[in-house]
């Protein structure tokens, strides 16, 4: 293939002979690069020896290498701590990209620690029944540490235990109240916060601070917020008590979606593309069908409905180029 | 109308483009010849990103998916309703679908230029599997058996019919070079070679060695189709088609695959030692080495996949018949012994060796460090003789791993 592109390039006088010569032999002799296997196998070993360790933590609880292994942990994650603190760069609201090793260390210390906390806590009740406590300091760690040591992996893990102590902490609240009231509460929570992160990525990329971060605040919070508005407008069209009004639930997905789509145009990550068209396009489907119970003769129009609007979908979709103006892909 | 759907010359110039860009990375081209080469060399495709292809496909299903709906009501419910009719009936509105989503396929791609695009994936998908359930109902038709898999191996008409779909994938593959045509096609391939030596009397003994020789032949297959002129056309399809007969041919002779299928086969409860089994043994180790060396010592990226994942499925299939280790530990172990390994491997294939590097592809290397302008005449008019920006470096780049997405 390689000396049939240079053949063409050669008879339109694209590249001299000596260019084709220089390129022809780079491409001969140039090595192969493992560099994304090797970076692939090494998060599968932080992954694998993180959860092996979670287990035997567990275990061997009763016998006399559990201490040894309890220390082994410690040690483990003290040492990606200080090995990431040792090769740190100076901080800097832009992105400081760090070394392959320091990256890893850093997500293994962060994994080993969660395992040593959770372990602390079915010990030595550690932190009492302040179960809340129990996933926010890890949290506030991985905060911390994704953004001094600029790791995209930690800070979506931070993000996720955020989301968990929100979970949490209102969980066992409403475990003494009826169940009924207390889920739609949770997606009152669960969209405050989607949304409120989905701002934070905004914020991030607006006010340049970690401008690289926004991406991944913006599809947790956005999904999650989407998730919620999902359950509330599919909730609410069959229970009375709701916060949230279905038609305004639906009506919320809808502009967030749009926002979506605006946010991926800006951006090119067309991955929020995918998600505002699917999410949009069942919120506009539940508010036809809520629209064709208010007249019966409207049923009809279902047959043609999702024909009709899905082939309007890819007709938007396919436009979008033309919207957009065309460029060289690039983006998540 | 050509034999090949899509324009082959602007697959030819796709490529050109992404190889000078490639090359403009590593700094062996000049930006200005980038650019002139995008320029010489123009594909007018519409090929949106992964997501909006996504996107794309899923609405394009969905579309078809209901008004094909309609079409089988339209179908089912015209006329009198006599028994027996139903069959005829669904095979009308099969033919109808498979035909219409076919004639929109073509329009589309012609006056769209979609290349893989999602929509042409659906469309394609769809009106061969409605074109394959009308075969398979016309099949049933003409026999006047019923259309139980078991039924047709016991009178030998299994093959025939799967013989005919392979016929109508391969058409497909002819005209699409769709990359999930060939799959299918290679899973009826080897259907056929199955089906064919059950019935014969040695057969479920020489089965693994049957579908092994049957690999090796689409394998040799595969090669020469990559000496073909028209290779880049098919190039997809033959690549996942290479990577799937490197699977099977191991699956074939695995030792946990013969030993459970041996059971299965002759209605045993539970798997008990099979004949030749050394010979498993040998297979079971040998192959994942054979294809690891390959694919690092000739460069080729689906060998050295194909070996990782039967490697990891060598180890299963070990730690299925013998518990060494409890499972904790073994991950732990496995854990360590990964990060030692792939660590010691970034460190020491820095400078590249053997062949074999773990810096990115892209970063100029030591061979770009030569003074390429130097090189460069005045070939390209509208070169200005510039120094060439500082090329961006890959390097360093973020995991993206731990991204559990929170859920309620």
């Amino acid at each position: 293939m390689t000396e049939k592109i240079l053949a063409s390039l050669r008879a339109l006088h694209l590249i001299s002979a000596e260019q084709a010569d220089v390129i022809a032999t780079h491409e001969r002799e140039k090595p192969f690069s493992l560099y994304y296997e090797l970076r692939t196998l090494l998060s599968l070993g932080v992954t694998l020896l993180s959860a092996g360790l979670g287990l035997l933590i567990y275990q061997n609880i009763d016998t006399l290498g559990h201490g040894v292994i309890v220390a082994l942990i410690a040690l483990i994650s003290g040492a990606g701590f200080a090995y990431a603190h040792r090769q740190r760069q100076p901080f800097s609201w832009r992105a400081t990209p760090a070394s392959t090793g320091a990256d890893y260390a850093l997500l293994l210390a962060c994994l080993t620690l969660l395992t040593l906390v959770g372990y602390l806590q079915y010990q030595y009740n550690f932190f009492g029944s302040r179960y809340g406590l129990l996933v926010i300091l890890p949290t506030l760690v991985f905060f911390y540490c994704a953004y001094r040591f600029d790791h995209r992996g930690v800070l979506s893990m931070a993000l996720t235990g955020l989301a968990a102590w929100v979970g949490v902490s209102i969980a066992p609240v409403s475990a003494y109240t009826a169940n009924n009231y207390a889920l739609p509460h949770l997606d009152a929570v669960a969209i405050a916060l989607g949304l409120g992160l989905a701002a934070v990525g905004l914020a991030s990329e607006h006010q340049d601070r970690k401008k690289h971060f926004g991406y991944t605040y913006v599809l947790l919070g956005s999904n999650l917020a989407l998730v919620a508005l999902l359950t509330a407008m599919f909730r609410g069209s069959y229970e009375a008590a709701s916060f949230l009004p279905p038609l305004l639930a639906a009506l919320l997905i809808i502009g967030l979606s749009g926002a979506l789509y605006w946010y991926a145009r800006r951006t090119h990550s067309y991955i929020f593309v995918l998600l505002g068209a699917l999410y949009g396009y069942i919120a506009v489907t539940y508010l036809y069908f809520q629209l064709s119970e208010l007249n019966r003769d409207f049923e009809v129009t279902a047959f043609l409905y999702f024909p009709a609007s899905a082939v309007g979908v890819v007709l938007l979709l396919l436009n979008l180029k033309k919207i957009v103006g065309s460029h060289e892909q690039k983006g998540i | 109308m050509s034999k090949k759907a899509y324009n082959e010359q602007w697959i030819f110039n796709r490529e050109v483009q992404d190889t000078a860009r490639r090359w403009g990375k590593s700094k062996l081209l000049l930006p200005e010849q980038v650019q002139a080469i995008g320029a010489a060399f123009p594909s007018e495709f519409y090929q949106p990103h992964l997501f909006i292809r996504i996107a794309l496909f899923v609405f394009t299903c969905l579309a078809n998916m209901t008004a094909a709906g309609l079409v089988f009501l339209a179908v089912m419910g015209i006329g009198d309703y006599r028994s027996g009719s139903e069959e005829v009936r669904i095979l009308l509105g099969c033919l109808l679908c498979g035909g219409g989503s076919l004639l929109l396929l073509e329009t589309l791609i012609s006056a769209n230029h979609l290349y893989r695009s999602g929509i042409d994936n659906a469309l394609l998908y769809l009106s061969v599997a409605y074109l394959a359930v009308a075969l398979v109902i016309s099949y049933g038709l003409l026999l006047p058996l019923s259309l139980e898999p078991d039924d047709l191996q016991e009178q030998g008409l299994l093959w025939p019919l799967l013989a005919i779909l392979a016929a109508a994938m391969l058409t497909a593959i002819i005209r699409y070079a769709d990359p999930l045509a060939a799959v299918l096609t290679l899973l009826l391939y080897l259907g056929i070679v199955g089906t064919v030596m059950l019935r014969l009397p040695l057969g479920k003994a020489l089965l693994p060695f049957a579908l092994m020789l049957a690999c090796a032949g689409s394998y040799w297959l595969v090669q020469q189709l990559t000496r073909r002129p028209d290779y880049l056309y098919y190039r997809p399809a033959v690549r996942t088609v290479k990577f799937l007969t490197l699977a099977f041919f191991y699956l074939a002779g695995n030792y946990l695959v013969v030993r459970e299928a041996n059971a299965l086969l002759n209605g045993l409860p539970y798997s008990v030692q099979i004949s030749f089994a050394p010979l498993f043994y040998f297979f079971t180790v040998a192959i994942p080495l054979l294809y690891l060396y390959q694919g690092l010592r000739r460069a080729d990226r689906i060998f050295l996949y194909a070996g990782l994942l039967t490697l990891v499925f060598s180890i299963y299939t070990y730690r299925f018949y013998r518990s060494v280790l409890p499972p904790e530990w073994a991950l732990t172990l496995a854990g360590t012994f990964l990060i030692l390994l792939s660590g010691w491997a970034l460190r020491y294939l820095r400078p590249a060796r053997h062949g074999l590097t773990s810096e990115p592809a892209n970063t100029p290397s030591e061979f770009s460090q030569l003074n390429l302008e130097s090189l460069v005449m005045s070939h390209v008019t509208e070169s200005t003789m510039q120094v060439p920006e500082p090329g961006f470096q890959f390097g360093g780049g973020q995991s993206g791993g731990g991204g559990a997405e929170g859920k309620y």
